[in-house]
């Protein structure tokens, strides 16, 4: 394990400590929105209805890679109750920002089956939907490419550029060695043993179960939207450039979204029709997808082969890792993402000669965004399956090679002609999460329990693996909230979050009670709303504890500064000498002369007391993780190929959970996520035509309550002081690893790898068929 | 709405305005439907019920199941016209006043609830679940919920909460006994 003393990462001084236990930090308090949920009245942006409102439906491109001749709205525009349509003929020139990217809002070169053709808004849905149907489009029909293997072949058809300000001629968007350490050619001669493998991972749908449907609302001079997005400031500002108008004049509105998962981390493009629907018509426009609609607009996982060359000595000890990875990004992307990939590949482990390849690929098929972990999953798969290869093939232990190679420190990357520096993580403790899950399924007798409980047609097998997080804090996003004292003695506290249901709207309050020594209920908070806060990131990238919690904690402590500073000639004492705690404000060490809470804050009288709070990014010169580890246990039926998972054991190295029943409801869902990822989540494209055929609930795949096995839990906790509370962020983490792990138990009840994910009942009988025909 | 006659290639008018009389969550509600509406639009649409969710429209995700005549439907796939003097119970109907069903305690104590949107129709299959048994197993718990998706994955928390459920009304039924 390793830590560095730190500080919290906000503007100016950092807040005092409080020197008292944490009272309501800590605590498993039930979620504030349960009720609503729970009761039906939880209003989403699809349950609300504005006077006036039109509905809108999309035409889609059936094609792959099509460009459009001809199109003509007469018969549609002419059907009644038809209020605008939106085709590229009247759109020129507008562009939509999707995940930062401007790009046309209608091209006249459609680059995947689904893309929006046209948009009309009319009455009701059903004549909207017909007069969709009354739309002729003269589309003349172009080759194209669904695979990164076949885009990248010469004279492949260029899949069309979706991202006006980057021009480009080919469909690779960046083949580059992105990172690299030391001598990769002296590592492997320095070698024992070289090992190969390649894996194919697939792509994988978000599949939130509240299709994306928003409410544009223009006024004439502002516009409102409705939306379930996870970031209301992100959408605000990216509607703002995509229609011209200033930042104040859109306000965004999020209070209940049903799944975001990353899909929905800024403004999606449906928004951007429904406001300018809403421009045009003077009326709220609604517009909601359906289900397959979902599957062919919105960003899903990006798939990749990649294929690692790893070389150690006889004992385990690595001395090269060369990695090349090809990732799909369909017909779009959100570009930095696809770096993070090697991430965990390059820190997991000790190595000192280390090179990476990236080769990204545009083909006519679904845009791709981040899922839940983005890259990581794809990089600790190929990892840690990697290692379980090497394991086997040096006939270590993969748990004893893992210990081998661990490393304390970040190791950095030659810059250049630089020598890679190494740099200290703000806290590790992967060596003890490893252990943890390790004793948890009793590793040291795993041959013995495999071999006393498997039998002809059944295998018993137990698979570990680690993983690292990457994720929240780097600039140039700010994050900033506002803590409201008044005289009446209520708290409120202003967070431009969206609740996605992580619990954001529980936790960021109790930072407040904690810091104001109140009860949590007490706070009210307002967020996923622009007006009345502050800038704040969307709720992804696992940043709202870590980015957001700061801030909070801050604006908390300076608005008590504030209080101490008016109330503190009462007590005849210096305002650095007041504490408040359990809701009364008194002399540290006098508490029986204590004033309560509400009482004090009379003394702000008409006014108020506002504080506040800004994270500031992280700095360059300490790295921040999360690390864990998983353990599974699993039986491979022989005969059927089908893979039982008997229990997966986890251990995230979290620092201290905020609230442990909210920690305790992400690991099991991003688990469970993680699970439908690496064992169900396929999505069959049609090889001719690109069309997804699976868009749908019953053919895509995603775990339903009977497919989950027992999950248990053992965390390692410990000191960050970076962190508010210590609390690392877990919002992701628990999908990342759990993969490799069932891989490797698969591996070590068959005695045979499997290379390509999802791990289903028939790649395991082809695996098992490989291995029988040696 | 306006009149659908004025759709290309449909003549609609003759299915319309079918009238039923249907107990909603213990209220009679007369309703002039089409023949086309499904439950799940009814409700929404004409009580305003949005409790009721509907994330796929074809029985794939089961966030819009219901309790009609004491068994766990989804509302998507059920016709409104087939529901004269039908007994339909939503999500808005399971507390009573302010006081919530020991399902809808138990979701909130313990944290059966992300984002949210699954739940309704979760907790209308467990309330289906419930009506028939309050000993049920974790196996029949686990199929009672299985056409119900929740991507957050809060399904473990569903078999406790329900269990827990199930215990509490055990305890309430003894005490009246």
């Amino acid at each position: 394990m390793s830590r560095v003393k730190g500080r919290l990462l906000v503007e100016g001084d950092a807040p005092p400590a409080l020197e008292r236990d944490l009272a309501v930090v800590g605590r498993p308090i039930n979620r504030r929105d349960a009720l609503e949920k729970v009761t039906g009245t939880a209003m989403y942006s699809s349950d609300m209805v504005l006077p006036g409102m039109l509905h809108a439906k999309i035409l889609r491109c059936p094609y792959a890679h099509a460009r459009i001749r001809r199109i003509d709205v007469t018969r549609a525009a002419a059907l009644r109750g038809v209020e605008a349509i939106l085709t590229k003929d009247n759109t020129r020139d507008w562009h939509t920002q999707w995940y930062m990217i401007a790009q046309p809002a209608f091209p006249e070169t459609v680059a995947y089956a689904g893309q929006e053709v046209a948009v009309v808004a009319a009455t009701t849905p059903e004549i909207a939907r017909a007069a969709v149907d009354l739309i002729e489009v003269d589309y003349e029909i172009l080759p194209a490419v669904f695979t990164p293997k076949a885009a990248m072949k010469a004279g492949a058809p260029l899949v069309p550029v979706l991202d006006v300000e980057k021009p480009r001629d080919q469909n690779v968007l960046r083949s580059e060695y992105l990172q690299g350490r030391g001598d990769v050619t002296r590592g492997f001669n320095e070698a024992d043993v070289v090992i190969e493998s390649h894996f194919t991972l697939p792509t994988q749908y978000h599949a939130d179960i509240q299709t994306r449907c928003c409410i544009a609302d223009w006024d004439g001079a502002r516009l409102t939207v409705h939306e379930s997005s996870q970031g209301v400031w992100n959408v605000k500002r990216e509607l703002a450039k995509s229609l011209g108008l200033a930042e104040d004049q859109v306000r965004v509105v999020v209070k209940y979204m049903g799944g975001g998962f990353g899909s929905k981390a800024g403004a999606q493009r449906v928004i951007h029709y429904a406001a300018k629907l809403s421009m045009l018509t003077g009326r709220p426009v609604r517009l909601e997808l359906t289900r397959p609609e979902e599957f062919v607009s919105h960003p899903r996982r990006y798939g990749a082969e990649a294929t690692m060359r790893i070389g150690a000595t006889s004992e385990g000890v690595l001395t090269a890792i060369d990695t090349e990875v090809v990732i799909d990004i369909g017909s779009g992307s959100m570009y930095k993402g696809t770096a993070s990939v090697l991430e965990q590949i390059s820190e997991l482990y000790r190595c000192p000669n280390l090179r990476i390849r990236l080769i990204a690929v545009f083909t006519n098929t679904v845009p791709t965004g981040p899922q839940r972990g983005v890259m990581d999953p794809i990089a600790t798969f190929c990892m840690e399956a990697a290692m379980d290869d090497l394991a086997v093939r040096l006939g270590v232990d993969p748990l004893t090679i893992r210990r081998l190679n661990h490393t304390e420190v970040f190791q950095g990357f030659k810059n250049g002609g630089d020598d890679a520096h190494s740099l200290p993580y703000s806290s590790k403790h992967l060596d003890e999460c490893l252990k943890v899950v390790a004793q948890a399924v009793d590793w040291e007798q795993r041959d013995v329990t495999r071999d006393r409980y498997s039998t002809n047609s059944k295998k018993r097998g137990i698979g570990i693996a680690g993983y690292c997080l990457s994720r929240g804090g780097y600039a140039p996003f700010s994050a900033k909230a506002d803590v409201v004292l008044r005289g009446d003695g209520s708290v409120e506290l202003q967070a431009g979050v969206v609740e996605i249901g992580a619990g954001q709207a529980t936790i960021l309050p109790m930072i407040v009670a904690e810091e104001l020594g109140i009860d949590a209920e007490r706070v009210r908070i307002h967020y996923g709303d622009t007006d009345g806060t502050h800038y704040a990131p969307s709720s992804h990238a696992s940043r709202i504890t870590m980015e957001m919690g700061s801030a909070t904690l801050q604006a908390a402590s300076l608005a008590r500064q504030q209080l101490f500073d008016r109330i503190a000639h009462l007590f005849q004492a210096s305002p650095q000498d007041l504490a408040a705690s359990g809701g009364r404000i008194y002399v540290r060490g006098r508490e029986t002369n204590a004033m309560d809470f509400s009482e004090a804050c009379a003394f702000i009288g008409e006014g108020e007391i506002r504080a506040t709070g800004s994270r500031i990014p992280n700095p360059a010169d300490v790295v921040f993780r999360g690390f864990g580890a998983h353990a599974a246990e699993v039986e491979v039926d022989l005969e059927t190929g089908e893979v039982s998972i008997l229990r997966v054991v986890s251990s995230h190295d979290i620092g201290r959970p905020l609230n442990p029943k909210l920690v305790e409801s992400q690991q099991y869902g991003g688990t469970i996520m993680g699970l439908g990822y690496g064992l169900f989540e396929e999505t069959a494209l049609d090889r001719k035509t690109g069309v997804l055929l699976n868009c749908d609930l019953h053919q895509y795949r995603m775990p339903t309550a009977l497919e989950v096995p027992s999950l248990a839990f053992d965390n390692v906790e410990g000191e960050d002081d970076f962190h508010p509370y210590s609390a690392k962020p877990i919002g992701e983490a628990p999908l990342i690893g759990v993969i490799p792990a069932v891989r490797n138990a698969v591996l070590h009840a068959i005695e045979v790898g499997i290379y390509k994910l999802p791990l289903t009942s028939a790649q395991v009988l082809n695996a098992l068929k490989a291995r029988n025909a040696r | 709405m306006e009149p659908m006659d004025s759709l290309p290639g449909a003549d609609l008018a003759a299915y319309t305005n079918r009238r039923i009389a249907m107990t909603v969550n213990g209220k009679a509600c007369l309703l002039e439907v089409d023949a086309r509406d499904t439950l799940a639009e009814v409700l929404r649409e004409d009580l305003r019920l949005t409790g009721t969710k509907v994330g796929c429209n074809r029985a794939e995700c089961g966030s819009c199941t219901v309790v009609l005549d004491g068994r766990a439907v989804f509302a998507c796939s059920v016709l409104a016209v087939e529901l004269d003097g039908r007994v339909v119970q939503t999500v808005e109907g399971l507390a009573e006043g302010d006081e919530l069903h020991p399902l809808q305690s138990a979701f909130i104590e313990h944290d059966a609830v992300q984002c949210g949107i699954c739940i309704p129709g979760i907790l209308m299959a467990l309330k289906g679940l419930l009506d028939r048994t309050l000993t049920p197993t974790e196996d029949q718990i686990l199929h009672a919920v299985a056409g119900n998706l929740c991507r957050c994955g809060t399904y473990p928390n569903t078999v406790k909460a329900t269990l827990a459920a199930a215990a509490e009304l055990r305890a309430r039924k003894g005490q009246e006994a």
